[in-house]
């Protein structure tokens, strides 16, 4: 397992200013530093929502005082290697729903994407304005060794987190000052900004004025309702629901105090399925009668384009390679997690034989949900996962199980190591690319755990892309 | 601005002065259970605000007999009353969440923090009354706080005036009932006008609207008569518990949302209408017209006047 901070004992260098000052605060004061963090949170009313067939309930995401740090020089691979993800997966988005030049050419097979229960049919052959259809790309990145990023998974559809990576450097801000005098940290309050002018850009082919955008989403009892309010603030834009839009005549319009007044973009964050109830799922109440209909006649824009979730299918995930060197002509700068494919006969052999060694996920899996670590699993457990595989393989790949590095958290008021990823957040809007320098890193807060996901027991840190 | 956070704009503010209101009731109750009952007539005090509350029959449905525990822990706290302290606080805070961005920091941190912090007054029933004097001081000094975090913070916008409708429609509706209830429910008889016992309940519906000083300042330290009680209570321009002084602020702000939209709207005339009226009215001709039939009507045409601006604002429809 590859420690971020320490190095055969020794601290690293970009590490030793924070390792010196988090070894020096006392005892009394990081309990202090802890409650007043956790009072920041709730004031500012940064909570996520917990589902269960009883009630949802508000909880504090938690949140570690202990930074995680990535170099300069780090940070511009990964920079780079996410922007080239992000741009190919547009292109390969806008070849599948097009030509399909890429199974023409037998790089993917036609079954994995044409009966792809996410590919949308709906969007055969339509322009998506700018051609560009997941203008927010959220990918997972894993660190394995001093020199190795992996990427884990790219998510395409709606990506949450970013208001933690923004409120984690606010509050760290606050309560450490003094540390952002004793290095160079990048900033990553621009992203609300960033993003604005990324969905501008990419305005549908009706609008001839100033595009107006809003967000959409399910509501306040969504568990990222917190993050759609926050983005909406500083963005300055409407927060809108389902009931706020309506559709006349094919021309999308949100219900103002003024009278109804016209929407270009529609960045949301709702299910594809919920959206319209007349196109998709007719029992959807937080869907717009008719908006896929306003949407295919140019009239809005719909942020990510319906369809776009087929790429966060981890089977074509383990495809990325071919896909970046396919529209890019490029060699991929960040690796990809070796993956096997249950549905070839050799690798789901393989798979079958190493179930207590692989990581077994559902292609659609997500949350940290739908997934088995062999080696923390019951005999029971995996025999279940066997049966699970033969019956479909087309639903699952594998993955061996990587140690996730580690940086230290407060536990009990002492250092102590836990496993991280990181999730920075790629914009992609009409011939133009654009990343903060920072993300968000998620931590399990368990000891020797590798699930970091916050519904499942995970934290977050803040992030410092240092400026060397 | 979405009508969707116009409306909660206003219930957020309407469920602020609602549990203010409540707040002040029950310090009139604690008050007069304070005061030994010297008077024949009425002495169940606990009873008589809880039909001031309007929430008798209700508490009735749920409780079968009179406690003044069980009345303040229905009042204050109880998850099944809507109206309650908590009901109105938490719901204050759940419409404001949802059109978060539409108030300041400074705002929202002010109502979630009495959110957050309403559970730790919240006390067990057997000692709520020893507690309620802090209790009240408490919801007081939240309400006092949010307000003034609205009139420093927020800009003086259509949403502004949204936040202050929800304000002074809830007064003047509660002021109008607390008058009303003041007559014809808690006077044992008719025979009592005038009575010792009746401007003893007078004193203490004024400080329930938190206006018993200001009464003696308005009045220069005269007695308490009942003329003088409606002039103040329904007439008088100073009196920021008046009827006139609501449905001037509702005037105001909904002039200010016309000139903004540049749009005409039936609410505004009428409030317009009904403001002049007051204007021109005295005390003397009001007890003349009858105070129970005045009162009948300004609530309903003040419900009115909230019915046409919910239609227009909230739900779009032209009025």
């Amino acid at each position: 397992m590859y420690n971020e901070v320490y190095k055969n004992l020794k601290v690293r260098k970009f590490y030793d200013k924070i390792y010196d000052w988090a070894k020096s605060l006392p005892e009394n004061i990081i309990v202090k530093k802890k409650n007043e963090a956790e009072n920041l949170f709730k004031k500012i009313g940064i909570t996520f929502s917990v589902y269960n067939n009883f009630d949802s309930t508000e909880r504090l995401i938690p949140f570690d005082m202990f930074p995680r740090i990535i170099s300069g020089t780090e940070w511009k691979k990964i920079k780079n290697g996410v922007v080239q993800r992000a741009l190919a997966i547009n292109a390969f988005l806008n070849d599948i729903y097009n030509s399909g030049e890429i199974v023409k050419a037998k790089i993917i097979p036609e079954n994995l994407i044409y009966k792809n229960p996410a590919y949308e049919i709906k969007m055969v052959g339509f322009k998506v304005p700018k051609r560009i259809y997941s203008p927010i790309i959220g990918s997972d990145i894993i660190r394995v060794d001093e020199k190795i990023f992996k990427v884990l998974e790219d998510n395409c559809r709606t990506p949450s987190g970013v208001s933690y990576m923004i409120e984690n450097r606010e509050i760290m801000m606050r309560m450490f000052p003094e540390l952002f005098e004793k290095l160079k940290i990048e900033t990553v309050e621009n992203y609300p900004h960033y993003l604005l002018d990324v969905l501008k850009s990419l305005a549908p082919k009706k609008c001839n004025k100033e595009p107006k955008v809003v967000i959409l989403t399910p509501g306040s009892l969504n568990s990222a309702y917190y993050e759609h309010s926050f983005l909406a603030d500083l963005m300055g834009v409407e927060l809108v629901q389902g009931t706020d839009l309506f559709v006349d005549e094919s021309i999308t319009y949100m219900k103002t105090t003024r009278g109804p007044e016209k929407v270009d973009i529609i960045y949301r964050r709702i299910d594809d399925r919920f959206i319209d109830p007349i196109s998709f799922d007719s029992s959807s109440l937080i869907g717009i009668p008719g908006l896929f209909d306003s949407y295919k006649s140019d009239n809005v824009n719909i942020c990510s384009a319906p369809g776009s979730g087929i790429a966060d299918d981890k089977a074509i995930y383990s495809y990325l390679p071919e896909i970046i060197k396919f529209y890019l002509g490029e060699e991929p700068i960040l690796e990809n997690v070796k993956t096997w494919r249950c549905y070839k006969d050799d690798e789901r052999k393989y798979v079958l034989n190493n179930l207590n060694k692989l990581v077994v996920k559902e292609v659609h899996g997500s949350g940290g949900y739908g997934l088995m670590i062999g080696s923390k699993s019951s005999k029971k457990q995996i025999e279940n996962f066997r049966k699970k595989i033969l019956l479909n393989p087309e639903n699952y790949i594998a993955q061996p199980i990587l140690e996730l590095s580690s940086v230290p958290i407060f536990d009990k008021n002492r250092l102590s190591p836990r496993h991280v990823d990181l999730r920075p957040f790629c914009l992609v809007g009409a011939n133009k690319t654009k990343l903060v320098n920072g993300g968000l890193t998620r931590v399990a807060l368990k000891e020797g755990s590798l699930i970091v996901n916050s519904s499942q027991g995970g934290g977050v840190k803040d992030t410092w892309v240092l400026n060397e | 601005m979405l009508s969707r956070t116009a409306e909660n704009l206003f219930w957020s503010a309407r469920y602020i002065e609602r549990a203010d209101s409540l707040a002040r009731l029950l310090e009139v109750g604690y008050r007069i259970s304070l005061i030994p009952n010297t008077e024949a007539g009425y002495n169940n005090e606990w009873e008589s605000i809880l039909e001031t509350s309007g929430m008798k029959n209700e508490y009735l449905k749920k409780y079968k007999n009179i406690s003044k525990e069980q009345i303040i822990f229905y009042l204050l706290f109880d998850l099944e009353n809507p109206s309650s302290v908590k009901n109105c606080i938490t719901s204050a805070r759940e419409n404001i969440r949802m059109v978060r961005t539409a108030v300041t920091l400074e705002v929202w941190n002010a109502i979630n923090t009495s959110f957050h912090e309403l559970d730790k007054n919240m006390k067990d029933t057997k000692n709520i009354l020893k507690e309620l004097p802090e209790i009240i001081e408490w919801i007081k000094k939240q309400v006092n706080l949010i307000r003034g975090t609205i009139l420093n913070t927020q800009l003086i916008n259509d949403g502004y005036d949204f936040l202050i409708l929800g304000t002074y429609f809830e007064r003047a509706d509660f002021t109008a009932r607390i008058i009303n209830v003041k007559y014809f429910i808690l006077l044992p008889s008719i025979n009592y006008v005038g009575s010792d016992i009746d401007n003893f309940q007078w004193s203490l519906m004024l400080r329930s609207i938190s206006s018993f000083r200001a009464f003696q300042w308005a009045y220069g330290g005269q007695e308490i008569t009942y003329i003088k009680i409606l002039d103040f209570l329904i007439l008088n321009m100073t009196c920021p518990r008046s009827l006139i002084f609501s449905v001037e602020k509702i005037h105001h702000h909904l002039d200010r949302l016309t000139k903004f939209y540049k749009q005409t709207s039936t609410s505004k005339k009428k409030i317009r209408s009904i403001y002049k009226k007051l204007k021109n009215l005295n005390a003397n001709r009001i007890s003349d017209i009858g105070l129970h039939e005045f009162l009948k009507s300004f609530i309903e045409e003040i419900n009115f006047v909230y019915k046409k601006f919910e239609q227009k604002y909230f739900f779009g429809l032209e009025t």
